[in-house]
Parts: C-alpha cells; structure tokens; sequence
C-alpha cells in the first residue's frame, strides 16, 4: 500500500508536469482558498500577539479607575459629565484600600514642552505618580532606576522617560543623569521604561514620569481628573479588589444607592472584548471567503480529475486486467488530487510568507496601526495548510476516483 | 488424465444494443486441462475476445456456469475476482496494453506490486521474467523505445511473472510481421513445455498450427473442437 502511494504520487508528478498549465488552472481555486486560510491565521497571530503585548504593559492583575472608558464602552456624554476624580479623593482611596497591594494616584499632562542640548521638543506626556509605580508594568525599565519613596515625598527634580522620549531626545546617548526642562523646569533623568507600545496603546512610549509632588509644582492638579492605579497583587484576587474598589469608590464620591457609578474601571479583560470582536470579524470574512474559493477549487479540482480518469481509462483496464482491486484505482487517483492540492498548499505557502515578510517590514512605516503584523508565518499554519489541501484533495478526488474503480475492464480496455 | 483448470458449461453471453439483442456467445461447453495448448480461431466477430474476458474473470457470462480451478466464478465478489486475475491469470494482448510511462522493469513489476510482494522479491522476479523473454539488456526502455516485438515479450514476461495457472493471449502476433510472430511463437512454445497451459486467439491458420488443439467459433457456437495432429514445432 505504501510503495502504492509512493508510486501514484511519482505518476501524479509526471502526469502534472506534463500538464502544467492546466493543472495550476485547476488548483488555482485552491491556491487561492488555503492563501486566504494562511492569511487569517497571520492575521489572527498578529493580533494575539498585539493583544498579549497589551495585556503586558496594562498588567493582567491592574485595574485603572478612570473617569475616561478606555474601550469607549460607556456612554461618551454620560462620561464627560462626570465629575473629575480629585488627587484628594484618590488618597483616600490609597489609605483606606484593604485588599489591593498597591494603590497608585496617576495624573497626566498631554503636551508638554521639553528643552535639551538647545532643542526644543512637543508632544510628550508628562505623569505624576508615586514611587510605587514601579511595580507596575511601567517598573520595567531599559536603563537606570525608578524614583523612590524619599524622592517621591520630597518632590525631587527627577524623571524617568518613555523609550520614544529617550530616542527622540537622545538618539541613542546615555540619559542618565543627564538634565533636561520640562515646561522650564530642570528635572535629572534617572530611568529609562523598556519600548511598550502596540497598535492598541502606542501613546505609552512618550510618557514620562515624575513624583506627584513635583508635577503639582508644575500644573494645577485640581482641574484635572486623576486615574488610580490599583495592582491586586493576583490575577485570582482581582474580582474580591474590584469589588472593594467600586464599593470605596462610591462611597468616596457620596454616589446614592440608585445612581450608577461615576467612574470607571479599565483593565485587560475590557480589550480582551475588543480583541475577541476584531477576531470574530476576521475569522467570518475569512470563513465566507475562504468557503467561496474552496467550493470554487473543489469544482475546479474535480473536473480535472475527470478528464484525467477519463485519459487513463486504458490505463485503469490495464491495470485491472493485472489483478489491481478498486482500492488501488481509488488510492490512486485521491492521491493524486491530493498531490494537486498540496502543490497549491506549497504555492500558497511561499507566497503568504513573501506578502507576509514585505506587508509586516514595510506596511508600518505607512501605517502605524498595523504594527502588529508578524514578518513570518506561524509554523502551525504550515500543518494547517498541509492538511486543509490533503482534505480538500480528498474531497475533490472522491467522486472521480470512485468512478474510476467502477470502470469495467472489458470497456476499459477497449478505449482509446 | 490431469484436472481441467477450465470447465465452462452452457455459457452465453448478450448484449444490448438499444433495442436490439446481440448474442456474442450462445452455448458454449468446453473444459481444458493443465498444460493444455489451446488455440480459438474463427471469424471477426464471432465471439472469441467475448469467450476470452469470460475465462480470464475480467466479464461475466449472461447465463451458464464457470468453475476456474474447481471453484465457481459466480460466487466471487470483485476482490476475489481480482485476486483470480492477479494469481492465476497472466493476458497478453494484440495491443500489448503496456502502461506508455513505465519502464520494461516497472510494467513486469506491476502484478506483483498487486499481489503484494516486497521490493527486493519484485525486482528480482521481474529482471527473471524479462531475462526470460530475452530482454535483459531493455530493463529501463520505456515501451516507445522498444520494437512491437520487444514490446509483447515485455508483456509475455509481465504475464509469466506471477506464475500464474494459465496464459490467455488474444491475438498476440496481430500486430507483428510474420518473422517477429514467429519470434513470439517460438517463446510460447518454450512455455508450453515448461508446463504452462496456453490459450491463445487467432484467426492465422499457421499460427493456430503451433497449438496441440484447435477450437472454432462460428457466431456465438463452437463449430468444431479437436485436437491438432500436425503441430508445427521449432526445433
Ligand atoms: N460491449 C459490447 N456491446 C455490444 N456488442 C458487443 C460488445 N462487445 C462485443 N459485442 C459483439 O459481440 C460479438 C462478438 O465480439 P467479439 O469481440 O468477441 O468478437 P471476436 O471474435 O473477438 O472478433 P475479432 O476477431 O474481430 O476480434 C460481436 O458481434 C460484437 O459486435
Ligand atoms: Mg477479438
């Protein structure tokens, strides 16, 4: 049986090449299906890599409260009514904090000016926080330290910087310890932050962060609204925090039992949502499409094989007057439909893996929103691809190679 | 007296055509015996390749009953009867119904790749057969590089590879001069005294000459049935 399959895929190679043309016309549906497979499963790649990116600069065990719906869940007008979330109202919540590890007041000033080295620079994001902040994935730094509970108190002229602000400033220099102004002020950089950004936060590499003293030295903190960092510690203690959270919260903010809440909570499982629809988009034009192109290739492969067992109608005689048994005439033919198929697969296979490479290396400098892109196709995609076609040629032969078996001999023998 | 290996009884064989009834073969009884010569002459159309399919399990008959080895053909499914076809059997065609892609070696090779022998085994029987027929130098020529005559004793050997119990040949020198017939002649000869039982179809008298029995079909009916006294011999 398998020196059998061995020589029907040796025949299917010979009877392709003499046949070229017409064999990639018929497997071009084909081609066309399992790119469009391999295509989506890129793309879907791309995008849970993009999602665990986020998951890892947002952290899986934070929650954010915020005035603003991250996700722009909640109702936009409701939202902007909402009164301000106050530096006082978010220390309070620090201290009376029961289950939650750490709680960290956040408050942002979006265009800010730097001065360094005679140039001047727009449009970073300066954040006051606390020395706590560090252990947020924020923490994790290129180069340098964070600042600390001492500096924190004192409101020291210390700065830690976003990887885009290091490389807009500094290309490529060592900052530390290096003084830059900020909005005029001198501040001494002490950190660097680890690149973080993706398609989903890519505002998050031009932060820079300073002690919430110090930045109340520089802007006017009440009429800002503030967004409270709360680590749980444990993903699993992340529900009993919430809970705690949105029951201070409402106290903190004298909301009466009937009123919603006036705030709200981002965390990972909000963009898990938004990812899970985006994926859902994808996989239903990519199942509609890919059904289209497989109905086509199945048609297209099937007549192929038709002609070709009408070709070989002697040769299925011949064979059978040799003692063959239908099996062998059917494996003969699946194999080769399936051979035609997988030949597609490989066809496929090389062109998605050069759209991929030139699409992921060029496309985002154009377009920065499709830096999620992978420059190389994720190997299960190759198994994947693999068997789709041996299926698709197993189907498509079926009907063929069961007319095959079913040839009388006597008949086929006379043909020619 | 040796066994028949062939026993037909009131065999006969119609077909359809539209509305129209043709009788190939209408009554037919014969029985031959191990290491029998047969040779089945008669005039275009009167049933010779039809009565040929019948013994050779590769049609069946209308009506009447076929024992091949003692065993009824009626009652074997279509793996059975490929099996008979693959063991027993060995065709050798006026056309030579070589496959056009394959080698000499792989188209000996092919009835044992049916039956199932190993690799080693295959080539080593095939090279046998094909050293039998004399063609040990041709092993690699593809059937277009062969003469016809090269080419129906690659088929010969293809049909001697597996042993089988009987060698049926419709017409095996149809369609080669009368020197390369002789040729194939002369092989089947060889055969016939090592033991092998021969059918052989033709419509040569000189050919037919070769066998030890002479039977003829007239439309569908045996007309005469008798064994030959002047057998011509190669010696
Ligand atoms: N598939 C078929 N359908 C209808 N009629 C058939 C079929 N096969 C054979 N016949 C008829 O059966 C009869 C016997 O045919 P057969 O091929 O056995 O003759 P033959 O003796 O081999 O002739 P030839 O010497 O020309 O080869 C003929 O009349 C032929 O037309
Ligand atoms: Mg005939």
């Amino acid at each position: 049986m398998l020196y059998e399959i061995k020589e029907s895929i040796l025949l299917s190679f010979e009877a392709l090449r003499s046949n070229k043309l017409r064999a990639f016309l018929a497997s071009l549906g084909v081609v066309i299906g399992i790119s469009i497979v391999i295509m989506m499963g890129w793309l879907l790649g791309g995008l849970d890599k993009a999602m665990q990116d986020t998951f890892s600069i947002i952290g899986t065990d934070m929650l954010y409260i915020d005035k603003w719906d991250w996700t722009g869940g909640d109702n936009w007008r409701n939202v902007r009514n909402r009164k301000n979330i106050s530096l006082k109202q978010a220390e309070q919540l620090r201290k009376l904090h029961g289950t939650a590890e750490y709680v960290i007041p956040n408050i942002n000033q979006w265009g800010t000016t730097i001065e360094y080295d005679g140039e001047t620079y727009q449009g970073m994001t300066a954040v006051g926080t606390t020395a706590e902040n560090a252990f947020t994935p924020v923490g994790n730094l290129l180069l340098g330290r964070y600042f600390n509970e001492f500096e924190e108190e004192y409101g020291s002229n210390v700065i830690v910087i976003g990887h885009l602000v290091y490389s807009t400033i500094f290309k490529g220099q060592d900052p530390i310890g290096k003084t830059i102004k900020l909005n005029g002020r001198p501040l001494r950089v002490i950190g660097v932050v680890k690149k973080r950004g993706t398609m989903f936060v890519d505002f998050i590499d031009r932060q820079m962060f300073l002690p919430l003293k110090k930045y109340a030295g520089i802007w006017n903190v009440d009429r800002k609204s503030m967004s409270i960092g709360i680590k749980a510690g444990l993903e699993n203690n992340l529900d009993e925090v919430r809970t705690e959270t949105i029951g201070l919260m409402r106290i903190i903010r004298n909301l009466k039992p009937n009123e919603p809440n006036d705030f709200s909570i981002n965390e990972t499982k909000a963009f898990e949502k938004s990812i899970e629809t985006l994926r859902l988009n994808v996989y239903m034009i990519g199942i509609v499409m890919t059904s289209l192109a497989f109905i086509v290739g199945i048609i297209g492969i099937m007549n192929i094989m038709f002609v070709t067992v009408t070709e070989r109608t002697k040769e299925i005689g011949i064979r059978k007057s040799l003692g063959a048994k239908k099996r062998s005439i059917w494996l003969q033919f699946l194999v080769e439909s399936s051979f035609l198929c997988l030949l597609g697969a490989i066809l496929s296979l090389i062109m998605c893996s050069g759209i991929a490479y030139l699409a992921a290396t060029y496309l985002p400098t154009y377009f920065p929103e499709v830096s999620f892109l992978l420059p190389v196709l994720p190997t299960e995609l190759f198994i994947i691809a693999t068997l789709v076609s041996v299926f698709v040629g197993i189907l498509a032969g079926l009907i063929p190679a069961i007319r095959a078996a079913r040839l009388n001999p006597v008949e086929a023998l006379r043909f020619d | 007296m040796s066994k028949p290996i062939i026993d037909i009884r009131n065999i006969s064989k119609v077909y359809q055509m539209g509305s129209q009834l043709v009788h190939a073969l209408r009554d037919i009884t014969v029985s031959i015996n191990q290491n029998e010569y047969v040779a089945l002459m008669g005039p275009s159309g009167s049933g010779k390749s039809t009565l040929m399919n019948i013994l050779g399990c590769l049609d069946t008959p209308s009506s009447g009953t076929y024992f091949f080895n003692n065993t009824n053909v009626r009652e074997l499914n279509d793996n059975e009867l490929a099996e008979i076809r693959n063991r027993e059997i060995g065709f050798v065609f006026q056309t030579f119904n070589l496959l056009p892609r394959a080698s000499a070696l792989k188209n000996i090779e092919l009835p044992l790749v049916y039956s199932g022998v190993k690799k080693y085994d295959r080539i080593e029987k095939a090279e046998a057969a094909l050293k039998s027929v004399g063609l040990e130098d041709r092993m690699e020529h593809k059937p277009n590089e062969l003469s016809g005559g090269q080419r129906q004793r690659v088929a010969i050997a293809r049909a001697l590879v597996t042993s089988p119990s009987i060698i049926l040949a419709d017409e095996p020198t149809g369609n080669l001069d009368s020197k390369t017939g002789e040729d194939i002649m002369r092989l089947f000869q060889n055969l016939w005294e090592s033991g092998n039982t021969i059918i052989l179809v033709t419509h040569e008298e000189e050919i037919a000459l070769h066998a030890k029995r002479i039977i003829r079909l007239r439309d569908g009916l045996i007309e005469s049935d008798e064994l030959n006294h002047n057998q011509v011999n190669f010696n």
